[in-house]
């Protein structure tokens, strides 16, 4: 498998009260083709910015290292106008307010048709029927209708169906999510986390999706990266992560969520999530960990790939914690 | 049931629309809606965006009107109130509501202990000492602490500052405890601390709770009975339990179907949303 976009050992810092402030700590996520990767984390956790840093859409005044490559070419290399053709062509990006990202006195229609219209230097007739299919493909009824209306006379619902749609237009190898079901209804979610599953065995299309949903994410994608304090906790395969976490940050998640199907006392984790800059050196998730020893504020930034994934504790052999994922072969690193 | 905390009788609440120009019409937010909260019990009322749940808490404490119907807290209609200060503040003392966003529910100027001893002074007469004992108990038993008190909102994280604000609704000592969507916004490990302590002051307090949400998780996890709300209208309702152990409603089946879990698999819902809208509702 070819890996369309390769986020390495990425590193990001930015000023916070004229000081320098980590905020994404060695990093590194691979999505390859027809792959749905899902990054998980509570606030503060760096992964909205992970999305943000592949599309480089980083404040001017951060300081980055690391390297982000899509299909092999570097994105923090890129000329401003390839820069301006991998955003426009290469990946669609999907936002968690609809609201905040379709300009507000623009129809549908002119929003949707703009991107196929200057790039793709289509006729407006043509674009149009193309946008009305696309539409209806991700279940908006009354296409042409919508097509005149303001962002104002949708709903929040329809709004996303309608940003999706717009990420699909351009038929961009890579869609990147950033919590793109979190304000809507259950029913909603299930339809468009099915228009994007769709759109994504279709064509091929690679995923990145942000959540702060570990069940959603454990049902939607292929691979899960759990992230806290800007650090990768664990990554594995997302059907292995209910049964067997690789880290007690994941375990402790899993642990904390009450279920639909029966009542019980829920294990709550002490304190509340960290940001990378507040975190202590080594397993930033050590303070809340009841696992925690002294080594742990040695150890590595980077998680330590192993069989079946990687993980950031330092004890996950002996909290055996990796012992049942030595089944699968090792697919990253 | 003897004595509810809460009895909604035949409610409905009409909305007037505008639609474009002149043209106007009618949405019922709320419609021939029924149901009792016994004392001390847990009440979960489930529903999507535009079930009418956040206008049904509005209307119980007060800050709507019903159109048709009534709704008694303690058996007493805020509508047959006197003008009488106390008389109005009794009534409040009855129902306290802790809203989604911790965020915007509180002064951003004022301290938290300050913004809890306010309410303490507009209710009970109380010395400066007692006043300042009794902030700290509240703080005490919603997990915060002095340091908490003297911080301002934006001092605190989204959790400590929900917590403030079951603090704050707890102050009055109320009958019923209104929690519209109160751990929705929470970070998972946040949310779980929340219904923990949320179950511990069932124990220690004689509070009852009235939890709205869309999260059936969650609903079970407080919940001893509830209703499932779908534009305005029950079409469930009965012990927490029953109703998602053995759901007998197309729209209740439909939303147990779309809770994400390991080995679920996403599905488009539009026939499905249709087919429980023609059903009748119960």
């Amino acid at each position: 498998m070819t890996a369309l976009l390769d986020i390495e050992n990425l590193r990001v810092e930015l000023p916070v009260e004229g000081k320098l402030t980590t905020v994404i700590r060695n990093v590194s996520i691979s999505v390859a083709e027809r792959e749905a990767v899902a990054v998980v984390g509570e606030s503060g956790s760096g992964k909205s910015m992970t999305a943000r840093s592949a599309l480089r859409l980083l404040p001017r005044d951060a300081a980055v290292s690391g390297d982000v490559r899509f299909l092999g070419e570097s994105v923090f290399e890129m000329d401003s106008r390839s820069l301006r053709a991998y955003r426009a062509e290469c990946v669609g990006m999907i936002f968690q307010d609809p609201r905040a990202h379709i300009n507000p006195v623009r129809t549908i229609g002119d929003f949707l048709t703009e991107s196929l219209i200057s790039t793709r230097s289509m006729k407006p007739r043509e674009a149009r029927s193309r946008v009305t299919k696309l539409l209806d493909d991700v279940g908006v009824s009354r296409a042409e209708h919508r097509l005149r209306q303001f962002p104002y006379e949708l709903s929040g619902g329809l709004l996303q169906r309608v940003m999706i749609a717009s990420a699909l237009a351009m038929e961009p190898k890579l869609i990147l999510a950033d919590e793109p079901t979190t304000a809507l209804d259950v029913t909603t979610q299930s339809d468009v986390m099915s228009i994007l599953d769709e759109a994504r065995q279709e064509r091929g299309m690679g995923l990145l999706f942000i959540t702060h949903d570990l069940e959603l994410a454990a049902a939607v994608s292929d691979r899960t990266v759990v992230m806290y304090a800007g650090t990768i906790m664990e990554d594995q395969q997302s059907s292995r992560l209910h049964d067997t976490p690789m880290h007690p940050y994941s375990a402790a998640l899993i642990a904390s969520r009450p279920s639909p199907h029966q009542r019980q006392r829920l294990t709550a984790v002490a304190g509340r999530p960290q940001s990378a800059s507040e975190a202590p050196s080594g397993c930033p998730f050590g303070p809340r960990c009841s696992f925690r020893r002294d080594e742990c504020s040695e150890a590595p930034a980077a998680p330590r790939v192993l069989p079946g994934g990687r993980t950031g504790c330092i004890r996950a052999e002996d909290l055996g914690l990796v012992a049942a994922n030595q089944l699968e072969p090792i697919r990253h690193g | 049931m003897a004595d509810p905390v809460l009895s909604v009788v035949n409610l409905r609440k009409v909305f007037t629309i505008r639609e474009g120009g002149r043209r106007r019409a009618d949405l019922a937010a709320i419609d021939e809606l029924t149901f009792d909260v016994e004392r001390g019990g847990a009440f979960g009322v489930v529903g999507e965006s535009g079930s009418g749940k956040t206008t049904l808490a509005r209307i119980i404490v007060g800050l709507e009107t019903p159109t048709v119907g009534q709704v008694l807290v303690c058996g007493g209609d805020r509508r047959q109130l006197g003008r009488r200060a106390s008389e109005r503040k009794a009534w409040a003392r009855r129902a306290q509501m802790v809203f989604q966003d911790p965020y915007s529910s509180f002064d951003p100027r004022q301290r938290v202990a300050d913004s809890i001893e306010e309410v303490l002074k507009l209710h009970f007469s109380l010395s400066p000492s007692e006043q300042s004992k009794r902030v700290a108990e509240l703080l005490d038993q919603v997990g915060l602490d002095q340091r908490h008190g003297r911080a301002l909102p934006r001092g605190l994280s989204g959790g400590e500052r929900q917590r403030a604000a079951i603090a704050r609704a707890l102050a009055i000592k109320p009958d019923l405890l209104i929690l519209d969507e109160a751990v929705a916004s929470l970070d998972v490990s946040i949310q779980s601390q929340i219904l923990n302590l949320l179950s511990d002051l069932r124990q220690e307090t004689t509070v009852s709770y009235l939890f709205l949400s869309h999260d059936l998780a969650v609903i079970r996890q407080v919940t001893d009975n509830a209703i499932v709300m779908r534009e305005g209208r029950i079409v469930e309702q009965g012990a927490t339990d029953g109703i998602l152990d053995r759901p007998q409603h197309p729209y209740t089946k439909l939303l147990l179907s779309c809770v994400p879990a390991p080995r679920w698999k996403p599905r488009r819902t539009r026939s499905e949303r249709e087919a429980a809208a023609v059903e009748r509702n119960t």
